[in-house]
């Protein structure tokens, strides 16, 4: 098989009409579910388990437009930490909220750009993140 | 390697989020449907979900979980002895063992290069080590 010349397009570079959403969610079939309609959707996304994964992705510099995080989850820092590592370290990365407990003024007033109530309609999610992005071009 | 694979889904078992990234975008990339499981009991729920085929189970050895990535290798083969198990023990290996399910199954474009997918995790590795010091 010809190997000569690379065509996996793993890097932000390579496909730059695609946004890269990173979903952050510890519940494995509701981040594919999320996941999936995404990827139909056009996006590139990247799935982590929890903030801990999260941060991981962030430091290594992957390329991500948007995040879509839940708050409950397992690990050293839950969604609503993660929020506030991402205003510190990454303040013009957006950031989705999404939590069927938490109050949303919360969410909103820790610096989330948008909340998502859980549970949501996957219609509803890709309009929202939609929106968000083209705010931001 | 084994006999041809006729594979469409294949289901990831790593609990190194920059491994199971870059691998599980090349291999969608290559036209496979890819079920992430961030470790071994992700990876059993997957397994025992009737709606979700998975047809080739990609486990890192050091997947983290109730079970080992050997034990669940183990699991499916008593269990589920028509799904195809193949154990990595390093991002190469992995990188690898994904080549050979593109060489194999579904394509969406060629060539493919699994050396550009272990460049990709050492590259996210190094920034991740250097963003933990600084």
């Amino acid at each position: 098989m010809e190997r000569s010349s690379v065509r996996w397009q793993g890097e932000k570079e390579s496909v730059p009409d695609q946004a890269y959403i990173l979903v952050v969610e510890d519940e494995l079939f509701v981040r594919m579910f999320i996941s999936d309609a995404l990827r139909d959707a056009g996006y590139r996304v990247l799935e982590a388990f929890n903030g801990d994964e999260a941060v991981e992705i962030l430091h290594s510099g992957a390329h991500v437009d948007l995040v879509l995080s839940d708050v409950r989850m397992p690990g050293a820092i839950d969604g609503m930490g993660l929020l506030a590592f991402i205003k510190e370290n990454y303040p013009a990365l957006p950031v989705v909220i999404s939590s069927g407990h938490l109050n949303p003024t919360l969410a909103l007033a820790s610096g989330a750009i948008r909340f998502l109530s859980k549970p949501y309609q996957v219609d509803e999610a890709l309009d929202l993140i939609k929106s968000e992005l083209d705010k931001v071009g | 390697m084994s006999a041809a694979i006729t594979a469409s889904s294949i289901l990831i078992v790593d609990s190194d989020i920059i491994s199971r990234h870059a691998i599980a975008d090349y291999l969608r990339h290559c036209g496979y449907v890819v079920v992430e499981a961030v470790n071994t009991d992700e990876a059993l729920l997957a397994l025992n979900e009737p709606s979700l085929s998975v047809d080739v189970i990609l486990c890192d050895m050091a997947a983290i979980g109730t079970r080992s990535g050997f034990e669940l290798a183990t699991w499916v083969r008593q269990n589920r002895p028509e799904l195809e198990v193949r154990l990595a023990g390093s991002s190469d290996n992995a990188a690898d063992k994904a080549a050979e399910l593109c060489e194999n199954g579904p394509h969406l474009a060629r060539p493919y290069e699994p050396q550009s997918v272990v460049d990709y995790i050492k590259r996210l590795r190094g920034n991740r080590e250097r963003a933990k010091i600084a």
